[in-house]
């Protein structure tokens, strides 16, 4: 064969400056983290099938690298680190200290078509908070993921908050059990076409979805939702005002496609584990999210242990591709900025 | 200021018409420029003219905020976007197309000329027979015409160029309407402008 550079789609390599570039950025979040009191655990990046079947969402199933090694296991390149995380703690939960805050950093290696930001190698930095009940570990994972975001400089940044399956109440009111993971798919594309013959308060508040992010009348999503919905606004509200320069939002059409494991909508989404508040950060310029996360006890419950979860996981090929993280991550490691 | 990509084929008039009863004036597109950015300040609108195939990509990557493309492109090139309405100008459909008595028996192995492979393995998933995919980039109907394939999967606007050439749409497989797409990170930065065309649009009369 002969010898060249040529990599695999979706695969890069770091040379010297855009090498410093990343390790200057990761050794600043990092100590972010480390101050925070989050301590790093290591991965590996090969591990068992097997474990994670049940988990699996068919988008995510489609994703996995997945081979037979010689001694006949079935493995699986890793593709996310929230359930190796919940795989390897479950067990080991009941001898632990809680809470637990702890950040990992490394590749996860997914399989895209190939698609704009959609790295098949890309390198992630998150943490991860176990163990502290209610929003006081919502309040803190999220400041944590914008007090990385204000690190690594990035311009325009907005967020956008959501909670899982927030919108199947509202769904099913509209078209009826059967009718609402398709309706609910096109919410998530923000199809207009779904008003039509939609009447009252119900196509009210899907006009306002659509167009907001919100329906006025939280009541419309029913009144346990309108409750978790108030509880996202306070903690919007909140990090609003210590966060002045990001601008947050509520916007439940961009999580649309994220169904609770419990609610009986097929989730569109490839990590489906979510089950509370969502977040996602696009930053000016990109058309992929930086970076998000959210709640997942259920992940956890799925796994046989009862503990609440709280994560975030920042994409270190999308940060670093904004040239101010760029310039910054040159100046904070002394690098030569291109 | 929006950037807008629109379609130099097909979906240019329709898009035009549409936005011109929406109240939009467009008139950079009539100067005989050669800028490969136009702006229209009356409209808020920067303007890219791209190939029909290119405008979704554009709107992928951001560099276009939205645009106009048929749901023939949308769904071959299957990219995650917004699609919030669609035209009612300008419709066509997606069907087979071949000579008298051209439909496959069952169980027979045909070739199918197309430039939409992705939407012809789904297609051809529902049919009792089975094809060779042959893609092509331009003039598809000419392939069964002259037999280098038994039958087409392609666009059928009027049926004006089948009927010239004797040839036959013998099933439709998809209804096509140009639709405006928008990338998802440009909604949650220009969400007012947006909001505000599809409202435009729609009081218009022109979308659904």
């Amino acid at each position: 064969m002969k010898v060249t550079a040529a990599l695999p789609s979706g695969v890069s390599a770091l040379f010297f400056d855009s090498a410093r570039q990343r390790r200057g950025l990761e050794e600043n979040l990092v100590e972010l983290l480390e101050g925070c009191g989050y301590g790093e655990v290591v991965l590996p990046i090969l591990d068992y099938l097997e474990p994670y079947e049940p988990l699996l969402s068919t988008g995510a199933r489609g994703e996995l690298y997945r081979f037979i090694d010689r001694d006949g296991e079935q493995l699986a390149l890793r593709a996310d680190f929230t359930p190796m995380l919940a795989r390897l703690l479950a067990p080991r939960l009941p001898s632990m200290e809680l809470p637990l805050r702890f950040f990992y950093r490394g590749d996860v290696v997914r399989y895209h078509e190939e698609r704009p930001g959609r790295q098949r190698e890309s390198y992630q930095m998150g943490a991860e908070l176990l163990g502290v009940e209610g929003e006081s570990a919502e309040q803190e994972i999220f400041e944590l993921f914008l007090s990385m975001l204000t690190t690594c400089g990035l311009p325009d940044v907005r967020v956008v908050l959501g909670f899982a399956g927030s919108l199947g109440g509202l769904a099913t009111a509209c078209v009826g059990d059967d009718g609402a993971a398709d309706f609910l798919a096109a919410i998530d594309r923000r199809e207009r076409r779904i008003l039509q013959g939609l009447d009252g308060p119900p196509g009210k508040a899907v006009r306002e979805v659509l167009e907001d992010g919100l329906p006025q009348d939280l009541e419309a999503l029913g009144s346990e939702m309108a409750e978790s919905i108030r509880a996202v606004a306070n903690l919007r509200e909140d990090l609003q005002h210590r966060f002045p320069e990001f601008q947050l939002n509520i916007d439940l059409a961009e999580f649309a496609g994220v169904s609770r494991p419990d609610d009986g909508f097929r989730s569109t989404s490839a990590r489906s584990y979510y089950d509370g508040l969502l977040f996602r950060a696009y930053c000016a310029g990109g058309a992929q999210p930086v970076g998000g996360g959210g709640r997942y006890d259920s992940l956890f419950r799925s796994l046989g242990a009862k503990v609440a979860a709280v994560g975030f996981s920042l994409s270190m090929e999308r940060v670093l591709a904004v040239p101010e993280t760029l310039q910054r991550a040159g100046r904070l490691c002394g690098g030569v900025t291109p | 200021m929006i950037r807008m990509a629109l379609p130099k084929g097909r979906n240019l008039v329709s898009a035009k018409a549409a936005f011109r009863r929406a109240g939009l004036s467009l008139e950079v597109l009539e100067r005989d420029e050669r800028k490969l950015i136009l702006t229209s300040p009356e409209d808020d609108l920067e303007l890219l003219l791209l190939k029909d195939w290119d405008v979704p990509r554009y709107v992928q990557y951001g560099i276009a905020d939205c645009g106009i493309v048929g749901t023939d492109v949308l769904e071959e090139l299957d990219g995650d976007l917004l699609v919030p309405v669609c035209l009612l100008e300008g419709r066509c459909r997606l069907s087979f197309i071949g000579g008298e008595g051209a439909w496959p028996e069952p169980g027979s192995q045909v070739r199918l000329a197309t430039k939409y492979p992705g939407i012809a393995r789904k297609v051809l998933i529902e049919q009792p027979w089975g094809a060779e995919i042959l893609e092509l980039s331009g003039s598809i109907e000419l392939a069964p015409l002259l037999e280098l394939a038994d039958l087409a999967l392609d666009i059928v606007q009027t049926g004006r160029t089948l009927t010239e050439n004797h040839l036959y749409e013998l099933k439709v497989v998809r209804e096509i309407a140009p639709c405006l797409v928008v990338n998802r990170a440009s909604f949650q930065e220009h969400r007012g402008p947006l909001n505000d065309l599809i409202r435009r649009l729609e009081a218009a009369g022109v979308v659904e």
